[in-house]
């Protein structure tokens, strides 16, 4: 399989260090990714919300892209990005008329358009659990690391569109976590939204929907918080001085993303991963529960 | 055409097959913040209670997390039909409910038009100005800085190829009639 990556607006400024952790991880892995060229904005909610034909065009540019170079799947990691590429995709191909006006803006035919995917996707497909299984550094044990798997809204959700994993209790990210070896606790707010981009608009939205995450990860017992998502990790991460308030409880929950957490366990080292990035510093957590001298702040 | 067929054909949806279970009201996370829910909202569309829908904030609160679609028993897409109300709105000439939203939105698609991809910290600084709150996130700002995580815009800008679709898609809009 001949993979694309479209890492978005979000991985080459913000979070960048989701494509550093995701890049290490796939090299490390011997999955070949090639950069998608000439790619642009996928548009988000924001052309759509101008203009129809405009939110169309603006994912669907990618996915001709995608195939004019060759690429079988693209691989997308920002949830947001997966969603507006696939749910354009799929209402150009329900509909011919809306289809002949997309191809009348791109100047070119919409045959035969690779489908984008999550990196989940890949990795469960790929197997990541019996590739990984020889790589696992036992200087990195994370038995003792307990954690939730927060989704998002677009991994899985609308199922119709997204076509993978279950809407309403996924799986396929706490299977990964799991078979990197931490503990992977169940809890019931894996698919709630986080705000999204209201956190520049209206970041009290992002407090109050926050919050409810945060309760739910610490009644569950959760060390950390791991995502799949730019967007949810920065509202995640940036907003827990508010949140804190919020809840009258001194909050520091480290929040990482999955492409990191199962690049720990593989071995390669914190720098590479970005964990150094954090506004809340996953470090000190990691040191204290998957180290090589657990407890004692050894760099392993 | 009437309100609720225009919105129908912008969103490709059939309203009608909604029995107001108002399982969508329920599961949505930005109800609390809404004057119409979105159960209320579908029905309205179907009364024809344009000015009402085309002028409240629920349409512009709605993020697209797709919670009431995924949930729709009848399969309906509400978030699409908020969705074509927006585009409505704005083709109407009508301030966006929630004004920040439309400020954003359009701040959004100009900073695409740069360089077709989104530069995140001049879509952030700009925002901050026209909405007069340039000082709101400064300590989070640093901070960002501080990690690296904050990047001057790439240079040169190569947003040309962009602008000529974004013109094309906008002159086949206007020749539609809505």
């Amino acid at each position: 399989m001949k993979y694309g990556y479209y890492p978005g607006c979000s991985l080459e400024g913000i979070s960048l260090e989701y494509d550093m952790s995701m890049r290490a991880l796939f090299e490390s892995l011997e999955i070949t990714i090639e950069d998608l060229q000439d790619w642009i904005c996928c548009g988000t909610l924001a052309a759509p919300s101008l203009s129809h034909l405009l939110g169309l065009a603006t994912p669907i540019w990618n996915l001709v892209r995608a195939r004019e170079q060759g690429h079988e799947q693209l691989v997308t990691p920002c949830s947001a990005c997966l969603y507006h590429f696939k749910n354009a995709a799929k209402q150009v191909e329900e509909n011919h008329g809306l289809r002949m006006e997309v191809e009348a803006v791109l100047e070119g035919n919409l045959d035969d358009l690779p489908p984008a995917i999550h990196p989940l996707q890949l990795l469960s497909s790929e197997g990541f659990g019996e590739r990984s299984r020889d790589h696992l550094s036992p200087q990195r044990d994370l038995s003792d690391l307990k954690v939730v798997c927060y989704y998002g809204c677009h991994i899985s959700r609308p199922a119709e569109v997204m076509g993978f994993d279950d809407p309403e209790n996924p799986q396929s990210m706490d299977q990964l976590v799991r078979s990197a070896g931490a503990q992977v606790l169940d809890w019931p707010y894996k698919v709630d939204c986080c705000g999204a981009h209201f956190s520049l608009i209206r970041p009290d939205i992002v407090v109050e929907l926050c919050q409810k995450l945060f309760r739910g990860a610490l009644d569950a017992g959760a060390d950390a918080i791991i995502v799949a998502c730019p967007m949810c990790h920065a509202n995640l991460d940036t907003r827990q001085g508010a949140i804190s308030e919020r809840l009258e409880q001194e909050l520091e929950m480290p929040v990482m993303y999955f492409s990191q957490l199962l690049g720990y366990a593989l071995g390669l080292s914190p720098k590479r991963l970005g964990l150094q990035k954090h506004i809340v510093d996953p470090l000190p957590l990691m040191l204290e529960k998957c180290g090589a001298g657990k407890g004692q702040g050894v760099v392993p | 055409m009437v309100f609720r067929d225009q919105i129908e054909a912008l969103s490709g949806q059939n309203l009608n097959l909604c029995f107001q279970c108002s399982k969508c009201s329920a599961g949505c996370p930005l109800a609390y913040e809404m004057d119409l829910k979105p159960a209320q909202v579908m029905h309205s569309i179907r009364l024809g209670r344009r000015d009402s829908v085309l002028n409240s904030r629920a349409i512009w609160l709605c993020v697209a997390c797709e919670t009431c679609t995924e949930r729709c028993p009848q399969g309906v897409d509400p978030a699409a039909a908020m969705n074509a109300a927006r585009l409505m709105a704005l083709r109407a000439g009508l301030e966006p409910g929630v004004r920040e939203v439309g400020v954003y939105y359009k701040g959004f698609v100009t900073n695409m038009r740069m360089n077709g991809k989104i530069h995140d910290a001049s879509l952030v600084a700009i925002n901050r100005l026209v909405s007069g709150r340039l000082f709101d996130e400064l300590p989070l700002a640093w901070k960002l800085l501080l990690r690296g995580r904050i990047k001057p815009p790439p240079l040169p800008l190569r947003g040309a190829r962009f602008r000529r679709m974004y013109r094309r898609a906008l002159a086949r809009e206007m020749d539609q009639p809505l």
